[in-house]
């Protein structure tokens, strides 16, 4: 069962994965790119990236310390969530499965929108507060990385028009708009269909009960005999 | 060229072994995605291990997966509708997550390496295990293996005896869900620690607990081994893992032993609950061990054997591995560097030669630092990253280890990034962060300032053999064990050794013997001049993230803590100081 503080805690902890998968994704890029200048942009973003990480998570320590164990528990930070979480997608980063010009408009949209996030979770904090004092710092951060994205951007590409990298932050609105729409339909046909996932599991399981897997026991047995095509 | 690969259970790995039976090449997929723990398929560290080593399909004459995916998919199935309808959750989730099992291996290896999937096998996961401790074995005959681990593809604990590499049979086994593996993450994650991450903090407080304390008499009663069956037993009504997808005990535990821990207090020796906690934790250890113990005495009476392989999970509670190596039956204990999943890639990888057409199988020892790195790939790449940050203080080998030695003598910590990785999960110093190993204040600065890790758990040490000779007692049968840091050892009594840091609060260390021409062993040689024989020696990353792979991490790692020295293929580097840093 959430506390009280469970909206602000959730918050937290979704961001901190937010800005870890971030971090991970600009390492990523910071690993792939052939200049080292290159290299060395996304290694200070990956490096400003995992230290965001850092402060939400100590935010998340200090209020966590008072929860009931069970929320704590479900709160805990594990890395490999990112992938489960949808931070980082599990075909691999997007450095690894977008071209160079739409990575970095990319990166060039979701700062900006990040930093309109960071303004919500602000007000959440207490914009006087220390965290508050931390996260304007992050929201600082964010706008520089913003702004170094739309500069290599415009001396890469410098065909291209300012309309252009509008154009491009409206489709990482739309589609984030879209990510969240499509979400919340999920959510809506989980619970319609949770009913129906119960009964077909519960089927499935008297079904697996009736199947008798002694027979596959390897007592006895030399391991190195047992057919290499076998699943079982 | 065969491949072994695990994954979707525990964390992914790839091995590459040779026509003549040599380890040639192993990434576990987390060096790479930089994710700890991660257990996707390991796409990355396929792709890697064909790279690096220039191979094509057509070079790749099998390729293994380490254990049978119907099984492990199924068994916990079959446990968890014993259960119904309390199980129903857990169930919902494993047939939703059908993709994200070990099933889909075939389908992953189709879509992601088309044409590799027709050369596809699997081998049973503690077969895998199996060959993959006898690989570290110098003799490959009438040995015992012993598994344990949480859970494999049927059981979760064997015994077998391999006659030779070709014939292992499998003498007894544990289905599923008594598990040892699985007792001790419940307790992991009573103590609020993450499952398959925290067990070692967990081994680490134990030494501060009181032996027989309340705890062990109440956790002895719901699990422990039946001397009479000669079977394992567990009170299931104590334990959630078979029946929940997020609780791994009962509520009936927590009656038993209290309330458990909120993960993000603070456990410091002398917070009050502290020691509660520690007796929980020593209770846990103690019955494991001794459970362990009831387990080689059964494999000794089933095989006759003296020289046993030990391998699984559990095989990395490095703290058990004294006391079975000291039973009277046990002439040589070999634990692989890797003992737990991911090391399995390199039994799968064994298997996949073993079942080939080849006449005379031989199994070459593996090196203990077989993931290849070049740092050519990425020198050009880290240029501005170092100008920026870094001065090359020294260049060249001999001129590097001279400085280091030097900085180590004055109390700093120097992290490495020196040629191949190591096996993992322990950094044997080429991904290390190193410091003296006797100074307090170092050792203080390495494991709380840099690593930020909780003042109870321990740091290593790493000498030559003829110092862990003088300082602690060694046991014999486990000699090579020391090589990897996978077994605990007691100071001598009335030993110096008793006050260095690195030494645990229960007076034992979990020591590297450090390997001839290895690079701790060539700067353990500078560091003589100094006085300095022996040198606490932890993994190089932050908290919570993988162990370094490349420079990019290890200047991470400086980027992100007040790590100061970093020793690489390119020089010492000294980081600049900046307002920031």
């Amino acid at each position: 069962m959430r506390s009280d503080h469970s909206p602000t805690l959730n918050v937290l902890s979704e961001t901190a994965y937010a800005e870890y998968g971030s971090a991970l994704e600009m390492l990523a890029a910071c690993k792939a790119a052939n200049k080292p200048t290159h290299a060395y942009g996304y290694f200070e973003h990956a490096k400003d990236e995992y230290n965001h990480t850092g402060a939400f998570l100590s935010m998340l320590s200090t209020r966590s310390q008072i929860v009931p164990c069970n929320t704590a528990r479900q709160l805990r930070f594990n890395s490999s969530s990112v992938i489960t979480k949808g931070y980082v997608d599990s075909e691999g980063y997007l450095i690894e499965n977008l071209n160079i010009k739409d990575f970095i408009a990319f990166v060039y949209t979701n700062e900006l929108l990040a930093k309109s996030s960071f303004e919500k979770i602000l007000k959440l904090v207490g914009p006087s507060s220390i965290d508050g004092e931390t996260i304007s710092g992050i929201m600082r951060d964010e706008l520089r990385h913003h702004g170094f994205a739309e500069e290599h951007f415009l001396h890469y590409y410098p065909a291209l028009q300012p309309w252009q990298l509008r154009f491009y932050r409206i489709r990482e609105t739309i589609k984030n708009k879209s990510r969240k729409l499509i979400r919340q339909n999920v959510e809506f046909l989980e619970k319609i269909f949770k009913p129906l996932y119960s009964l077909m599991s519960y089927l499935v399981a008297r079904l697996v009960l009736a199947v008798n897997l002694d027979v596959f026991k390897r007592d006895g047995k030399n391991l190195l005999d047992i057919p290499t095509k076998s699943i079982l | 060229m065969f491949i072994g690969i695990t994954g979707y259970n525990h964390e992914s790995s790839v091995a590459l072994v040779d026509r003549n039976g040599r380890l040639i090449d192993y990434y576990r997929e987390e060096s790479l995605s930089r994710i700890k723990g991660d257990k996707s398929f390991p796409k990355r560290a396929l792709s890697r291990i064909i790279k690096a080593n220039n191979i094509t399909f057509d070079d790749i004459e099998r390729i293994a997966f380490y254990e049978r995916p119907l099984s492990s998919f199924l068994y916990p199935i079959k446990v968890a509708a014993k259960y119904l309808p309390e199980s129903l959750g857990l169930l919902e989730h494993q047939f939703r997550n059908f993709k994200k099992s070990s099933v889909s291996c075939f389908l992953d290896l189709a879509s992601k390496f088309s044409g590799l999937e027709k050369k596809l096998i699997y081998s049973d996961h503690h077969l895998s295990h199996t060959l993959t401790s006898l690989a570290y074995s110098d003799k490959h005959t009438e040995l015992c293996s012993v598994v344990v681990d949480g859970f494999g593809d049927r059981s979760t604990t064997s015994i077998s005896h391999v006659i030779d590499p070709l014939n292992i049979k499998e003498l007894w086994s544990t289905d599923y869900p008594l598990s040892i593996g699985l007792f001790y993450s419940c307790i992991t994650d009573f103590l609020g620690f993450a499952i398959n991450e925290g067990e070692y903090k967990v081994m680490g407080l134990a030494a501060f607990g009181q032996p027989n304390n309340k705890y062990k008499k109440i956790l002895s009663k719901i699990f422990y081994w039946d001397s009479q069956k000669k079977r394992l037993f567990a009170d299931m009504d104590y334990f959630s893992y078979h029946i929940s997808v997020t609780d791994s005990y009962s509520k009936k535990l927590k009656n038993l032993l209290g309330e458990p821990r909120n993960p993000f207090r603070s456990l410091f020796p002398d917070d009050q609950d502290f020691q509660n906690y520690a007796d929980i934790a020593k209770a846990a250890q103690d019955i494991t061990v001794e459970i362990l113990c009831k387990i080689f005495e059964h494999a000794h009476s089933l095989t006759s054997c003296r020289r046993f392989l030990f391998s699984g999970g559990v095989a990395m509670n490095s703290a058990s591995i004294e006391t079975l190596a000291e039973l009277n039956f046990v002439d040589q204990l070999i634990i692989p560097p890797s003992p737990g999943d991911a090391g399995a890639a390199i039994g799968s990888a064994y298997y996949a030669y073993l079942k080939s057409n080849i006449s005379t199988k031989i199994l070459v020892k593996p090196s203990l630092f077989p993931s290849k790195y070049n740092i050519k790939e990425e020198d050009l790449k880290v240029e501005k990253i170092i100008s920026k940050n870094f001065t090359i203080i020294s260049e060249g080998l001999e001129e590097s280890l001279e400085k280091a030695a030097e900085l180590i003598s004055q109390g700093e910590v120097v992290g490495t990034i020196i040629k191949n990785n190591e096996t993992g999960p322990r950094a044997l110093g080429n991904r290390s962060l190193i410091c003296n190993g006797v100074d307090h204040d170092a050792v203080k600065k390495l494991n709380t300032v840099i690593k930020k890790r909780s003042p109870f758990r321990p740091t290593a040490p790493a000498m030559k053999l003829t110092t862990a000779k003088k300082h602690y007692k060694l046991t014999s049968a486990v000699m090579d064990s020391y090589k990897s840091m996978s077994a605990t050892c007691n100071c001598l009594p009335e030993n110096e050794s008793h006050k260095f840091p690195v030494t645990h609060i229960d007076g034992t260390a979990r020591l590297q013997i450090v390997e001839s021409c290895s690079f701790l062993d060539l700067l353990l040689d500078k560091l003589k001049p100094f006085g300095i024989e022996i040198v606490a020696n932890s993994s190089l990353n932050v908290s919570g993230d993988p162990t370094c792979y490349d420079l990019i991490d290890g200047l991470m790692v400086c980027a992100r803590t007040p790590l100061k020295y970093l020793i690489t293929d390119l020089g010492l580097l000294e980081k600049k100081i900046t307002n920031e840093s």
